[in-house]
């Protein structure tokens, strides 16, 4: 008989209910390991999307005001330039209003000179080029619509009044960082407006500079360009544009935070309960085993012991579980999209660190829950107890 | 080797004040078999805590083996039980967890004796009450008198100088009762364990030294049956 060994036999009393105990913190631990990794992982994204040479050009008002088509070409004038493509948000829908993705017009000529880093297939971007009415799709949009090479889609337009036939030419690698949008030409939709009145403006401009060191000199040289202009430009970094764009995501993300913060408390709560309920049960045992000689410390010792041995052990699944489920995600579809109804969820990492702190909080949650329990068992009045029990 | 002078014991029972003991005094000399009987709620129990260092008395001194048990406190008391007394209980109160010899190693638990030890010392108590061969058995899967058997076992284990027995026949059939009794007047003789019973069983009276008789908190007569 050991200290351990009595710890183990009185968490195996009821086997369920240290089962279910385990399992309510591992499901939380699980939940927490993945809202903690929620930040990381939105940077990840932003890395991964993000070129370093990159620069994003809108409307200083805002994404929703346009710019005029002729400042594309001032742009590119600029020393340092290397690319220069231009943005129109078409707002399409396929099929159904629930179909909405990022769509945009944009000009295929100049594709490889702003996103080389893409990896498009040459291939495809030559058709691209060559079709009037083709796009070029992100890889996860691809998946979801069940879409192929050389099918024609029709994308309802809900900021045009124009509704826009196009045959899918190449596909954008998830690789890429960028596996939802849909390009295709502007000319076509510079067509379709024709009769419309044309269309005469862009969304925003992408810029790629030639070096990295350039990159702060054209922003201000794009803002400078436009300084008191009809349409002044906010120019900045790709990874501070989505940065910005973004925004509002991490005032959710730290509501979630707030969530998980809840399900630990909440969590505490019913290990406290569950661990209350152990010793209120056991009260005449632990009369007993104070009258036979143990002393306060041990008995709290061997309480708190169950707590945190249970707690721990749910820490250990849940985090230990978040870490290989996203993995195992992750390493089923290495192209991040393999798992599309999970969106940018299936590209998560649970880090090793994110795990420990799993662990950690577990422990603090079998700690704090075990606490009062096992300070009222511990320091129980022996013949008030035998006195109950008798 | 227990010397009991003018202790009393006041309870507190909601807004009730219960006099349990009213200056008691009592000696029982070492390796005594000794009984202490009378009706519900006369104080036997109470005095039983006393003497086995699990109570304290509002008045008055108890001295066991030479200790004041006033001048221990609560730590001091803990272990000056887990070395001199040994208890059992009406209810054998093993735990359910444990097996036998599981149960009678726990208070072992609380001396530096390593593990072989202690659970070689815990089989030689089983064996002393007759229960090797249910050695592996848990509480659930032996009967009262077994259980009985392996409570006393747990409170002889560590050799302690005072048994105290808490009605330890009052669970039990006659027969299981009888070889308790045999039990704990073969102790006292074998080992010369002072003994001290609380019970309201008749049958206790041919096994003991002497029998005391308590009545609403006060010692009435007492001495040799």
């Amino acid at each position: 008989m050991t200290y351990p060994r009595l710890v183990l036999r009185n968490l195996l009393r009821h086997p369920l209910r240290t089962l279910f105990t385990t399992l309510s913190i591992a499901l939380s631990i699980f939940l927490v390991c993945a809202v903690l990794t929620l930040p990381a992982a939105l940077d990840a994204m932003f890395e991964r999307a993000a070129s370093n040479v990159r620069i994003s050009v809108h409307h200083k008002a805002g994404l929703t005001y346009w710019l005029p088509f002729s400042s594309v070409q001032k742009v590119r004038g600029i020393p340092g330039v290397a690319g220069v493509d231009h943005y129109s948000w078409f707002g399409g829908i396929y099929d159904e209003p629930k179909n909405l993705f990022p769509n945009f017009a944009m000009d295929p000529d100049d594709v490889e000179a702003v996103w080389p880093d893409y990896g498009i297939d040459p291939a495809a971007l030559a058709r691209f080029r060559k079709t009037r009415n083709g796009a070029l799709v992100g890889e996860q949009t691809m998946r979801k619509f069940g879409w192929r090479i050389g099918q024609e889609i029709t994308l309802r337009g809900t900021i045009f009044p124009v509704d826009l036939t196009l045959q899918l030419v190449g596909v954008i690698p998830a690789a890429s960082g960028n596996p939802l949008v849909l390009w295709f030409n502007r000319k076509y939709l510079d067509e379709a407006m024709e009769g419309r009145g044309g269309f005469p403006r862009v969304g925003m401009i992408w810029v790629r500079a030639e070096r990295p060191e350039d990159v702060p000199r054209i922003i201000h040289a794009v803002d400078d360009l436009f300084r008191n202009s009809e349409a002044e430009t906010a120019a900045e970094s790709e990874k501070s544009f989505y940065t910005s764009f973004f925004s509002s995501f991490r005032g959710f993300i730290r509501v979630i935070l707030a969530v998980g913060v809840l399900v630990v408390g909440a969590v505490v709560l019913i290990a406290a309960n569950t661990s209350a309920m152990g010793v209120r049960e056991r009260i005449p045992e632990l009369a007993i085993l104070k009258s036979l000689g143990f002393r306060r410390r041990p008995l709290l010792a061997v309480l708190m012991a169950e707590s945190a041995l249970v707690a721990l052990l749910g820490g250990l699944l849940g985090a230990g579980g978040a870490y290989g489920i996203f993995r195992a995600l992750g390493a089923a579809g290495k192209t991040g999209g393999a798992v599309p109804f999970l969106g940018p969820l299936g590209a998560f990492r649970v880090s090793a660190t994110v795990g420990m702190e799993g662990v950690a909080i577990a422990l603090l949650v079998g700690l704090v829950a075990g606490m009062v329990p096992a300070w009222n068992g511990a320091r129980l009045n022996v013949v008030e107890a035998l006195r109950r029990l008798f | 080797m227990i010397d009991i002078r003018n202790v009393s014991r006041t309870y507190a029972r909601g807004a009730d004040l219960v006099h349990a003991l009213e200056r008691v005094s009592l000696r029982i000399p070492a390796g005594r078999f000794v009984a202490l009987m009378g009706p519900s709620g006369s104080g036997k129990s109470t005095l039983l805590n006393l003497l086995a260092g699990l109570d304290r008395p509002d008045a008055g001194e108890v001295v066991v083996a030479g200790q004041a048990l006033s001048q221990l406190d609560e730590d001091g008391l803990a272990a000056w039980r887990a070395r001199h007394v040994g208890l059992v209980f009406q209810f054998y109160n093993l735990l359910p967890v444990l097996t036998a010899i599981e149960n009678v190693e726990l208070p072992l638990l609380l001396t530096s004796l390593p593990r072989a030890e202690r659970r070689r010392r815990a089989a030689t108590a089983l064996d002393a009450v007759g229960l090797a061969p249910r050695a592996a058995h848990r509480p659930r899967q032996l009967s009262g008198g077994e259980q009985q058997r392996v409570a006393i076992a747990r409170a002889i284990v560590t050799d302690p100088d005072l048994i105290v027995a808490d009605e330890p026949t009052g669970d039990l059939d006659a027969k299981s009762a009888v070889e308790i009794l045999t039990l704990l007047s073969e102790l006292n003789r074998a080992f010369e364990k002072t003994v001290v019973m609380v019970t309201h069983d008749p049958r206790a009276e041919r096994f003991v030294d002497a029998v005391f008789h308590l009545d609403k908190g006060v010692l009435v007569n007492g001495g040799p049956p």
